[in-house]
């Protein structure tokens, strides 16, 4: 890998201390920077200003100004504060997932298996789970001393979730990352498939090894799932379900925190290293790149962004369970990225918060439209019309229709743009000698009797050439 | 216990057999174009819908005499497999066809948005709740009220009549591909399109009567899931589909006798995890052995190279 960066980028990376002093560096000197940013690019910095007070005082916005009249005034329905933190949750899982696909170029599809790794470590580590067992450890948490179970606070679980969905990406990851393309795909997602069945499943479980011995032991709350969990709180302003529109904040830290360290990821020898073994596995490996050790940090970083959105799903409901974890959170999250932009971090979020808010806002709106219309027009026909249950209906036409018309997503980045316009000739279908060596009749593509086949390795010269 | 033993196999078998019909369809389209059709599960869940349909429609019932049960299902079945044929061979052409030299995570992405489209056609037309149909062909045990033996074994006329829709389908395609002109055209694209091109073969007409076969397949399939299992639902297609490309791994992508023998071998694990192990598991031991093969064995059991792909 060492190739790939220049010395003087090595000598940066000095250790704790080094960090620390360049990040305190950074933050007395952004009025600095923001005075020659608005000097040298004047448009886009005051639009992105506008842009970063607009969120942050959204919700206040929203529960003073818009939430009253949005029946009313606006032509289209605000969301409330639950779908507003989803947002914020989905976005932090489309950052996260984006590194894995947009960055590295690994097709996952289990990704909602991480999520839910996240959810139950929450789960565990703030409910009065273990209870049950005879455990009680209460730990800078607002709840009583002595209460059942494990009660540690949101911001010590938060990092532990993502560790041990990091951890699970690396396990997972291990053994199947010598695979390529879509078989990727599969083996993620089975392991999806496989997480929330163990969540659902292990209810009475008789295990006896030395000193440890369960009988019947509930390790999961099978599937009624976990709860109550903890709300997450910061000096004691609880930021839960119930609290309104201080978890917004709390997703916007999250989302925030992603998109920083996404973006450093990006720039970094690491990110380049990705980018590199998606163009071209062979050519990144040929130039020094570990494959493996690259591919394997792709999966478990994008992996623990998945741990903090369960995080916050499970402590900002305070309950969760093995349903919330289905394929189609997968793919609800891979939809986000290709709407949004694959590879360009904005574009994912604006994805994630355009799909939420069509899914969990506009369609029931235009649900409860329908049945005033007719209400009003005294046609029952218009109440049965339930346009969410059309929102994954939508969702597949917009896959097939972006895939054929712009593959890049809205907002893309240039380098993928490229990408997705021309694939590399050896990538495009049917172009790799796939069932070149095979010996039996039966096998579609084998000329029958011919024992000399070549291996299937062999690149076809000529495709290699044409530009 | 020996009988109970024989009686899972006869489950996994007869099961096997049906997986082995929809493992076709995605070994036939994996062999030629390379793309896992995420779609298929689903257009064998709309063919089971639309052989519902028509059985319901020709008044096919329990109490008929058995030769009439018997044209009305020949007949079916033909209906079946040309519908689900043709909304095969569109779905190539709407979704796949012009992303035929885009990479390939396009058509993969395509292919998972037109399973969700599927999945809520039938959602649409047939409602969310399980489609019940009784059962038409008895659920008799052959070898006790036919044969008069004394055994706890049993097989059903279900059992003898899935085997004896998916037999004959296999035989016929097998006999399709390796011996026919259309089928040595079709091996001819799947190893090579341009090559193929180049000697005249018609590579778009080609894979299309791919997608055809393998719709009419899936279509097959599903009206033996109707008389079979005697149930459907919308979201039938996405686990079932699941298992049956599980089974096209299993007995090596590409390689239609490995598909056959693949869906076989995943019917024995179902029906041995189903009896011995607990039910709620099979799924994750299923997606267990996906995983065990892919990784420890991507070319499966009957295999072939495949080295550089997986």
């Amino acid at each position: 890998v060492s190739s790939l960066i220049t010395p003087v980028e090595r000598g940066q990376t000095g250790g704790v201390s080094a960090w620390t002093a360049h990040v305190l560096n950074s933050a007395m000197s952004w009025p600095d920077a923001y005075r020659s940013a608005l000097r040298e690019r004047r448009g886009r910095t005051i639009l992105l200003t506008v842009l970063v007070i607009l969120v942050f005082t959204y919700p206040l916005i929203n529960r003073y100004a818009l939430q009253p009249f949005s029946r009313n005034v606006f032509p289209l329905p605000v969301p409330d504060d639950t779908t507003v933190v989803f947002m914020l949750i989905f976005a932090a899982m489309a950052v996260g997932l984006n590194i894995v696909i947009g960055f590295a170029g690994l097709l996952d599809l289990g990704y909602v298996a991480f999520y839910a790794l996240g959810a139950y470590t929450a789960a565990y580590l703030m409910s009065p789970h273990w209870g049950s067992f005879g455990v009680s450890l209460v730990l800078f948490s607002d709840v009583p001393p002595n209460f059942p179970g494990i009660h540690l606070p949101f911001f010590i679980v938060f990092w532990l979730a993502a560790v041990v969905a990091a951890v699970f990406g690396a396990l997972l990851g291990a053994p199947t990352l010598r695979l390529r393309g879509d078989y990727l795909a599969i083996v993620t997602l089975g392991f999806g498939e496989i997480v929330p069945v163990f969540f659902k499943n292990l209810v009475n479980v008789h295990f006896e090894l030395g000193p440890i011995k369960l009988v019947n032991a509930n390790l999961t709350g099978g599937p009624l799932g976990i709860n109550p969990i903890d709300a997450p709180s910061v000096l004691g302003i609880k930021m839960g379900v119930i609290s309104g529109f201080n978890a917004v904040y709390l997703g916007l830290a999250i989302v925030l925190l992603c998109v920083v360290i996404a973006r450093n990821l990006e720039r970094s020898r690491m990110g380049r290293a990705w980018m590199a073994i998606r163009e071209d596995e062979t050519a990144a490996e040929m130039m020094g790149v570990n494959t493996v050790r690259t591919k394997l940090l792709a999966f478990a970083l994008g992996a623990s962004f998945a741990g903090f959105a369960g995080a916050m799903q499970a402590s900002y409901q305070g309950a969760t369970t093995s349903d919330f974890f289905m394929f189609s959170t997968s793919i609800l999250v891979v939809v986000m990225i290709i709407l949004g932009g694959i590879g360009n971090i904005w574009g994912v979020i604006l994805g994630a918060v355009v799909v939420q808010y069509i899914d969990k806002t506009l369609l029931a709106w235009a649900g409860a439209r329908l049945t005033e219309i007719g209400a009003a027009t005294g046609n029952p026909g218009f109440r049965d019309i339930n346009p969410s249950q059309f929102s994954f209906l939508l969702l597949g036409i917009a896959l097939v229709a972006m895939m054929r018309f712009r593959p890049e997503g809205f907002l893309p980045s240039r380098q993928r743009a490229a990408e997705m316009h021309t694939a590399p000739p050896d990538q495009a279908i049917g172009s790799a000698a796939l069932l070149d060596d095979s010996t039996g009749a039966d096998n579609l593509g084998t000329p029958a009797g011919d024992e000399e086949a070549e291996p299937a390795t062999t690149p076809d010269q000529d495709e290699e050439q044409s530009p | 216990m020996a009988e109970q033993l024989i009686q899972t196999v006869i489950i996994g078998l007869s099961n096997g057999l049906i997986y082995a019909l929809v493992a076709l369809g995605y070994t036939l389209v994996y062999g030629i174009i390379e793309l896992i059709n995420f779609a298929h599960g689903s257009v064998f869940m709309l063919g089971s819908m639309i052989a519902f349909t028509l059985l319901v429609a020709v008044g096919v019932s329990p109490g008929m005499p058995v030769g009439e049960i018997a044209l009305l299902v020949i007949i079916v079945l033909g209906v079946t497999m040309a519908l689900t044929a043709t909304l095969n061979v569109a779905i190539e052409r709407v979704a796949y066809r012009p992303l035929r030299n885009a990479p390939r995570l396009a058509p993969l992405i395509a292919a998972i948005g037109m399973d969700f489209v599927l999945q809520n056609v039938g959602l649409l037309w047939k409602g969310p709740a399980n489609l019940g149909f009784p059962d038409v062909i008895p659920n008799a045990n052959v070898l006790t009220t036919v044969l008069g033996l004394d055994t706890g074994i049993s097989i059903t006329y279900k059992q003898i009549f899935a085997v004896a829709v998916t037999v004959p389908l296999l035989v016929v395609l097998t006999w399709f591909v390796s011996k026919t002109r259309q089928g040595k055209a079709m091996r001819a694209t799947a190893q090579d399109p341009d090559t193929a091109g180049l000697m005249g073969i018609n590579v778009d007409r080609t894979i299309a009567i791919t997608f055809i076969i393998a719709g009419a397949l899936a279509g097959a399939a599903g009206l033996v899931q109707i008389l079979y299992n005697n149930t459907t639902v919308w979201s039938l297609g996405f686990r079932f589909g699941l298992n049956a490309f599980t089974s096209a791994v299993l007995g090596g992508i590409g390689n239609l006798k490995g598909a056959v023998l693949g869906g076989i071998v995943l019917g024995l694990i179902n029906a041995f995890s189903d009896r011995y192990l607990a039910a709620q598991w099979t799924n994750a031991i299923v997606f267990g052995v996906l995983i065990a093969i892919l990784v420890f064995r991507p070319t499966g059991i009957l295999g072939q190279q495949l080295a550089d792909r997986a």
